[in-house]
């Protein structure tokens, strides 16, 4: 495996691009999926609507797909073409953000009604409720389905390949058109991959048995 | 005595389920009331149109004498000025007792961290949970979690305490911790309005009782007024099945 050090800047670049895509796609499809949940707990029927369609073409088509239509027929459609890494990481953002809008629906809706009706008869507004009694509920029961999108969305990123981002895995495959050294290199990757996703997993391990409380156990 | 808090020809409708019909009732500062009847007469749904959390089918709610949907007042204002004790516990699970009852201080009452901490101190000491600050929910009995709820409400010091049988869901063993801090709280001169099945509560501490039945006030008077001779037969039935 040694000769891959001749290429460790790009394995490195590559690594950092699918780190990059990864958080930044998980973390906007954190927002986004907080306001689907809020639209389809609390919106009009045209918003319920709205988010249900999104969800479900999100949710029922594969990324390779989502990835094409972002990058090849909305350009051709609107003559306007996002830079391959903001296609990428907006393709992401919203398909991570259809599967967390059922994660975070289901926590939401888990704060219990007479939870709310307490927050309202103290005088609370409808945001400071949502701000301190419904969201550090929902993010603690989050967590632990929270972690297999972040692992889900890791290994996601390979499907990038197909409009051409150079994330870990299509350095791989350059290294090995250059050196047919496939073995040891898609080992490698493998590794890296294994390594990189097991970290984040127990890092959100750690930060669940940090921050929950005894009674307030993930339901969903 | 002018009321605090009072309805007029309130009624709630859920579709064509009349859940309150045409009552009319007030509560004075320092007065102690105690609604009662059988389950479904429509108590809960009359306190939480009183409380601000509901807004009635038709009537009015005054909160002193101004006509709260008429002079369109905000709401969470008026709501922070009537505790509410729900019949279950209602804590925040995510916060300790003490934290429980610091949110509203904070961001509603607007205190800083430090007068928020020391009211809330306060407040569950009133209640004789001051050993029990720092536990969540989860770690504390159903009569203790009742006690924090109380001190909840009236730590943000309202005019009136609305308490929607508030023992309800607890043995009887607690429901005796429970009775005994609303007892103190009457002794101290809380304006409290109470819906419960506590009949020997009422005795003691009422200055007057209201007996509901489906969705209408059948019959208002003293306690000993119920406990002797209450005029309609319906009341007499329930009070001879409560008292065995």
């Amino acid at each position: 495996m040694l000769f891959l050090l001749d290429y460790s800047t790009f394995l490195i670049n590559g690594f950092i691009i699918t780190v990059e895509v990864t958080l930044i796609g998980v973390g906007l499809g954190l927002i986004l999926g907080i306001l689907a949940a809020l639209g389809d707990i609390f919106g009009g029927r045209i918003i319920k609507i709205i988010v249900n369609v999104y969800v479900e073409f999100f949710r029922g088509s594969p990324l390779i797909v989502q990835l094409f239509i972002f990058y090849f027929t909305i350009p051709m459609i609107t003559g306007i073409r996002m830079d391959v890494m903001l296609t990428a990481i907006l393709t992401l953002a919203l398909n991570s953000g259809a599967y967390q809008k059922g994660y975070l629906k289901g926590a939401m809706e888990a704060v219990f009604k007479d939870q709310l009706m307490a927050a309202l008869s103290l005088g609370l507004p409808t945001w400071k409720i949502f701000l301190y009694v419904v969201v550090p509920q929902a993010l603690r029961i989050v967590i632990p389905a929270w972690s297999n999108e972040l692992a889900s969305m890791g290994k996601s990123t390979t499907a990038l390949i197909v409009i051409g981002v150079r994330e870990f895995l299509n350095t791989g495959i350059s290294i090995t058109a250059q050196t047919f050294r496939p073995l040891e290199t898609y080992a490698f990757i493998t590794i890296v991959y294994f390594i990189w996703i097991y970290s984040m997993l127990k890092a959100l391990d750690m930060l669940y048995n940090k921050i929950k409380i005894p009674g307030l156990e993930p339901v969903i | 005595m002018t009321s605090i808090l009072e309805c007029r020809e309130l009624m709630k409708a859920y579709g064509k389920v009349i859940a309150v019909n045409n009552v009319s009732l007030g509560i004075g500062r320092g007065e102690t009331k105690v609604i009662f009847g059988p389950s479904g007469s429509g108590k809960s749904t009359l306190l939480r149109c009183l409380g601000l959390l509901e807004k009635p089918t038709k009537g009015s709610v005054y909160f002193n004498g101004v006509d709260v949907y008429v002079s369109k007042q905000d709401l969470n204002k008026l709501r922070a000025r009537i505790g509410f004790v729900f019949q279950e516990p209602s804590l925040f699970r995510h916060l300790t007792a003490l934290g429980n009852i610091m949110l509203g201080l904070k961001h509603v009452s607007g205190l800083s961290d430090a007068e928020a901490r020391r009211k809330a101190y306060e407040a569950l000491k009133l209640v004789r949970m001051e050993d029990w600050v720092n536990y969540y929910p989860a770690q504390l009995s159903g009569g203790q979690q009742q006690r924090v709820g109380i001190a909840r409400a009236i730590s943000m010091d309202p005019e009136v305490v609305l308490f929607d049988e508030p023992t309800a869901a607890l043995d009887v063993e607690l429901k005796w911790e429970v009775i005994s801090v609303m007892k103190d709280l009457a002794d101290r001169g809380t304006t409290m309005l109470v819906a419960t099945h506590e009949l020997r509560f009422a005795k003691e501490v009422a200055d007057e009782m209201i007996f509901m039945d489906q969705g209408q006030v059948l019959e208002v008077g003293s306690p000993d007024h119920f406990f002797t001779s209450p005029n309609t037969e319906r009341a007499r039935k329930f009070m001879a099945k409560i008292l065995g």
